[in-house]
């Protein structure tokens, strides 16, 4: 029994953990466990990385199931299903056997053979990754023979790995350090300091987020199969044999992903380290805070790392639920977005109309003096994606006690038929995890690599491993896997749902069909028809799927939103989309985090007056007449409501830069300065929660996905409203390449890693090899 | 053009100028922005011209540099009360400053150069600077090197343990800002977070002429003390 | 040393000081009375002596221009004369004339605790960098100078 030190190891073992909740619960199937078995035996047989089926699936069972075997590890007796590998009946044992190459989500390469251990009547110690267990074994993890082929293996492999660790990144959360600690000798046999002692390997430029120092490498090969199974990107591969054996990308070019950054999280030593955090902060000296992301409409569980007010950078966290264990490179590299741009003082129009720098008391006074002289009617909100539950409730709050009834939100949803009503019309409904169990998907509208990559990850791990059948209705991007491409317009979704196109048949026969509408689809024209064909193709499906005899509740329709807080705001009762205001042309408009320009100051009366709250400068607070600056997202206590519909909370890590302050804190300041009795009836982050609690429990039930289902009523309200026409142009993808992933909101658009991305992404596009 | 590039030279070396005279002394509540400091022609000295300076100044030679006789008193009463005031003013800061009484807090290094100031060569008490050994006796404290995490408390209790008023003197590289010891762990990066210092002395360690000197600019400040013009005035 | 030589200087160093009250004067502003060879005067009308008769480092001395009074100060003698005070050099700058290069800055006092003394400020960058409204904004930010950041243009994003 040991413990291996270090944040990978106390991951390795919550995994396992992890798995032994899933056996317990009795969630495997047969058919994934007919997969593991054919993994270890072509890991074994080969190391060619074909096609192996996942080691992801749940691990077997301790009791339970009448054909498990048994087997000893330390003479200690465990029950596992046939096909389980060493390693993981270990694991269940409580036995931790260090590793570099196994990874529990990539597919087996048993190539690093740090998981030697000595097995009884078997002459050769094993490589427990890729052996399947078999009955009656025996295994030993902490027998001399054990010990002796772990220290000749940690031997070779420091053999030509540098000693830089004084200068590496990985430093303090290297797995060959604390292993080389753990099982190493503790001597050296290493003489030759002076001529051709260790292998020297070119630097590889892999583009502007990803360091690599290729002497580190131990060829492990994770980085490699991290690109070809989960972000389906054949960039990183081998060249040469033995000690020439090299990890690159063969010629010179960027690692296309949109999922790179995991590679650093992966590598097990410092082979691949993050270029912004390069040589700042050793990882015990970082102050980490569980944070939810917000840079798409998914909410990552994140880590954030900070030190001195500043942050240092942006790790994942486990959440099987959402983003399994990877984020989006926006997710962790644009936190350099929150140090620019930002609005760091109120500011205030003055006679000659230009804003300038005011306290607090100024500001808030300023804008309550403009404010009493409109009546409310003449008064509208617009909210951002970025704004978290508690500001949205105060700002709602504060203009409906003065007597304003428009709040809109910038992202548009069709409001015809039940519209927002029915809250199952805009929820990711089946959850993400739903892509695991279902058996095809349609995507209308969205390039959901780019639009939710961990999302995208997931279809394709099930169109690996579970024979997911994907179709796509929308402009033709690269998802990295095969799509049924059936038409890039509303149309084809139209004869879908009447059922006469050829692909009816072959949706109407899958068991668990799954329909992902993407947002952006939904702020085209066609988009009340997007929507409204896509409910009636649902509803059909369901009926389909019922009178099939399936009892299962299978919510077939999904809608992904781009914006972390969407759905939130819709919860709340915001309307969508900014028709409402371009309508009344109002007099004071208050725009809270408004900074994708639907709504210019043409689309208002003359003297309006231009409210932007906000924590950075761009086209919200261009345009504004007064500016409040509020806090990031990493800057407050916030609660954000993913697109399933999962409520989940954030948490300060840094304070908010100069003046700024939390949102609803700002909102209830001015809400003493506006007329009326108009004060808002809390003070404190538990009573705005409270008060949350109130309008919509669900908003406080944190990490707990509140569901809905309304189907049929609205298919009916659909039904009987009139079938929106449309004009059968091409459902465009707002963001189709890579370029176009980086920069999508206003954080990440003050970041220079993400200018530097674009950069890159443009220049190989321009390269010969192309993207 | 020119003059962009003229002023902007200026800019630069301004500040490198002061920097290398020997003390920096800082009036709290003083503050002025580096624009103001722009000296004009006359105040720099600038009327020699580097040929004059270069010819053999043989034999007595009269002041070159214009400048006004310099009174005993830094105060400019403009009234009979504020006379009487400037004058008390003058009594009590020329009482405090004859006998200035430094509290010992030698740290590092520092402290040998501190002993030598006590020594005949420089001889401080000819100051009326006497070392005490009590803060309860002292009115001002001489930090003497480096100050760790571990003493900063103790500082800080011997600072508030002297009596009102009291100055302090920040001695060398590492009391000023850390110095060599910036980037360790266990050192204050400054005194001055600790407590508010009056008198930085710069060097690695300031020999004992720059101390004394250090502490000539203290009793300077001291001059300065206006305290019962200001209850006057508020 | 006899008691009649320190009678002398004593007689000498008021002759020189010109008579018994301006030696009050001058015992009361320096604490000290000497006498000896001037050597020669600085642009600040200060006044430098040398007499061997006294021990080293008591053998050269200033006597700051009376206009001074009480607040004269050891930065008020410039560098050359500074060099002679402290035997860095034998020969006062009245023999060896200090060389003139067009780098160097004029001689100043110390100003410190005047209105023109020197504050330090912070040269170091901000951790945040804040957005300033357009009228405000330098050539320096990237909106008006994006080359110099990398900063792509007509983003599509966002542009609906």
């Amino acid at each position: 029994m040991f413990h291996p030190g270090g944040v990978h190891g106390a991951r390795h073992i919550a995994q396992s953990l992890h798995h032994v909740k899933n056996a317990i619960r009795g969630t495997c199937s047969s058919k994934l466990l007919m997969q593991q078995k054919a993994a270890a035996a072509v890991a074994v047989e080969s190391k060619k990385g074909t096609v192996t089926p996942p080691p992801t699936g749940p691990a077997p069972t301790a009791p339970a199931a009448p054909n498990s075997v048994e087997v000893y590890i330390d003479d200690k007796m465990v029950m596992v299903e046939p096909g389980t590998t060493v390693l993981q009946a270990a694991a269940l044992a409580g036995v931790e056997i260090p590793r570099f190459c196994y990874h529990d989500r990539l597919s087996i390469a048993g190539n690093c053979r740090m998981c030697l251990v000595e097995v009884e009547k078997s002459v050769k110690p094993v490589a427990s990754c890729a052996m399947p267990v078999m009955k009656g074994m025996r295994v030993k993890t902490n027998s001399p023979m054990t010990r002796k082929a772990r220290e000749g293996v940690m031997e070779f492999l420091l053999m030509n790995h540098p000693l830089d660790c004084p200068i590496c990144d990985q430093g303090g959360e290297c797995d060959l350090q604390d292993q080389s600690m753990m099982f190493g000798s503790d001597r050296s046999r290493f003489t030759d300091i002076k001529f051709d002692g260790k292998r020297a390997v070119e630097d590889k430029n892999i583009g502007p987020l990803i360091k690599t120092i290729m002497n580190r490498c131990i060829h492990c090969t994770r980085c490699i199969r991290f690109g070809s199974e989960v972000a389906g990107v054949d960039d990183l591969g081998t060249t040469g044999r033995g000690n020439e054996m090299q990890v690159g990308t063969y010629v010179e070019k960027l690692f296309a992903s949109e999922l790179s950054g995991n590679v650093i999280d992966l590598c097990p030593v410092g082979a691949l380290t993050s270029k912004p955090y390069a040589f700042t902060y050793r990882p015990w000296e970082l102050r980490k805070h569980e944070s939810v992301d917000v840079m798409d409409g998914l909410g990552s569980a994140i880590l954030v790392n900070s030190r001195g007010g500043e942050i240092i950078r942006i790790l994942p966290r486990v959440h099987e639920g959402i983003n399994e264990e990877w984020i989006s490179d926006k997710t962790r590299f644009v936190y350099d977005g929150l140090k620019r741009q930002r609005l760091t003082q109120p500011m205030l129009k003055n006679s000659q109309g230009l804003l300038e720098p005011v306290d607090w008391e100024d500001a808030l006074s300023g804008i309550a003096a403009r404010i009493n002289r409109v009546p409310g009617q003449e008064m509208a909100a617009l909210v951002g994606g970025l704004c978290d539950v508690e500001a949205l409730t105060a700002l709602k709050d504060l203009m409906n006690r003065l007597g304003c009834e428009t709040l809109c939100t910038e992202e548009s949803f069709p409001m015809n038929a039940a519209g927002t009503d029915l809250r199952s019309n805009y929820l990711l409904n089946t959850k993400i995890t739903g892509v695991e169990e279902a058996d095809l998907v349609l995507l209308i509208g969205t390039n959901i690599r780019f639009e939710a990559p961990v999302l995208n990850a997931r279809i394709r791990k099930a169109y690996l491993h579970n024979n997911l059948r994907i179709a796509s209705i929308g402009e033709r991007v690269d998802l990295r896997y095969e799509t049924d491409f059936l038409g890039d317009s509303v149309h084809v979704l139209a004869q879908l749902a009447d059922g006469d196109h050829k692909y009816s048949e072959i949706l109407s026969k899958a068991k668990k069909p799954m329909i992902i509408v993407g947002s952006s689809s939904l702020q085209h024209g066609d988009g009340t028809a997007v929507l409204a064909n896509a409910i009636v193709l649902a509803d059909s499906l369901r009926s389909k799927m019922s009178s099939n005899g399936d009892e299962s509740d299978w919510k077939v329709l999904n809608v992904l939103h781009r914006h972390a807080n969407q759905v939130g705001a819709l919860d709340l009762g915001y309307k969508a989309g900014p028709s409402a205001i371009k309508q009344m042309q109002p007099k004071v408009l208050f725009m809270m985090g408004a900074d994708d320009g639907v709504v210019q100051r043409r689309d208002l009366a003359g003297d309006a007056f231009v409210i932007y709250q906000g924590h950075h400068g761009d086209k919200g607070a261009e345009m504004a007449d007064a500016v409040l600056p509020g806090a990031a997202y990493t800057e407050k206590y916030a609660t954000y409501v993913n697109t399933e519909g999962r409520a989940q909370r954030g948490n300060v890590a840094v304070t908010p830069p100069g003046m700024a302050r939390e949102d609803w804190k700002i909102l209830r300041a001015l809400s003493e300065f506006v007329r009326g009795s108009s004060v808002l009836p809390y003070d404190s982050l538990d009573e705005v929660r409270k008060r949350l609690a109130e309008i919509a429990p669900h908003l406080t039930r944190y990490g707990q996905v509140e569901d809905a289902n309304y189907f049929r009523q609205s298919k009916d309200l659909v039904w009987n409203a009139a079938r929106p026409g449309h004009s059968g142009q091409t459902l465009p993808a707002q963001q189709r390449e890579l370029e176009d992933f980086y920069m999508t909101n206003t954080i990440s658009r003050a970041s220079r890693t993400m200018a530097k991305c674009v950069t890159a992404a443009r220049h190989q596009k321009s390269t010969r090899y192309g993207l | 053009m020119l003059v962009a590039r003229g002023s902007r030279s200026l800019a630069i070396f301004r500040p490198i100028a002061s920097e290398l005279l020997p003390l920096t002394t800082i009036d709290h509540g003083r503050l002025q922005s580096t624009a103001s400091m722009q000296p004009s022609a006359d105040e720099r000295g600038e009327v020699v011209s580097p040929k004059d300076s270069q010819a053999p100044q043989g034999g007595p030679q009269q002041a070159v540099v214009p400048h006004k006789k310099r009174p005993y008193s830094p105060f400019k009463p403009t009234n009979t009360a504020e006379f009487a005031l400037a004058r008390v003013d003058d009594l009590l800061a020329w009482a405090r400053k004859g006998s200035l009484w430094p509290m010992t807090f030698g740290l590092a290094c520092c402290a040998v150069e501190m002993m030598h100031m006590a020594a005949p060569r420089y001889d401080m008490d000819r100051f009326g600077v006497v070392f005490r050994a009590s803060p309860r006796q002292s009115d001002c404290i001489i930090v003497a090197g480096t100050l760790t995490n571990k003493m900063a408390p103790a500082f800080r209790k011997v600072y508030d343990q002297m009596m009102e008023p009291k100055w302090v003197i920040s001695m060398g590289s590492c009391a000023n800002g850390g110095g060599y010891y910036h980037y360790s762990y266990s050192v204050v990066r400054g005194c001055d977070r600790i407590v508010p210092v009056d008198i930085y002395v710069p060097g690695c360690p300031p020999s004992a002429e720059a101390l004394l000197y250090g502490v000539l600019q203290l009793q300077k400040k001291i001059k300065r003390m206006a305290k019962s013009q200001v209850w006057y005035r508020s | 040393m006899s008691l009649i030589q320190k009678t002398l200087n004593l007689f000498r160093a008021i002759k020189q000081n010109g008579g018994i009250l301006s030696s009050l004067k001058t015992l009361y502003v320096t604490d000290d009375l000497k006498w000896g060879t001037h050597v020669g005067t600085d642009k600040y009308g200060n006044k430098y002596y040398e007499n061997n008769y006294y021990f080293l480092s008591r053998n050269r001395w200033v006597i700051y221009n009376p206009d001074f009074h009480l607040d004269y100060d050891g930065s008020q003698i410039p560098p050359e004369w500074h060099m002679w005070m402290h035997y860095t050099t034998d020969k006062p700058p009245t023999v060896k004339p200090p060389v003139n290069y067009k780098w160097m800055v004029p001689h100043q006092e110390n100003k410190s605790g005047s209105s023109e003394m020197y504050y330090p400020y912070s040269t170091t960058r901000t951790k945040i960098e804040s957005w300033q409204p357009a009228h405000l904004r330098t050539a320096d930010t990237e909106e008006q100078n994006p080359k110099l950041f990398n900063i792509p243009q007509n983003n599509r994003i966002g542009v609906q």
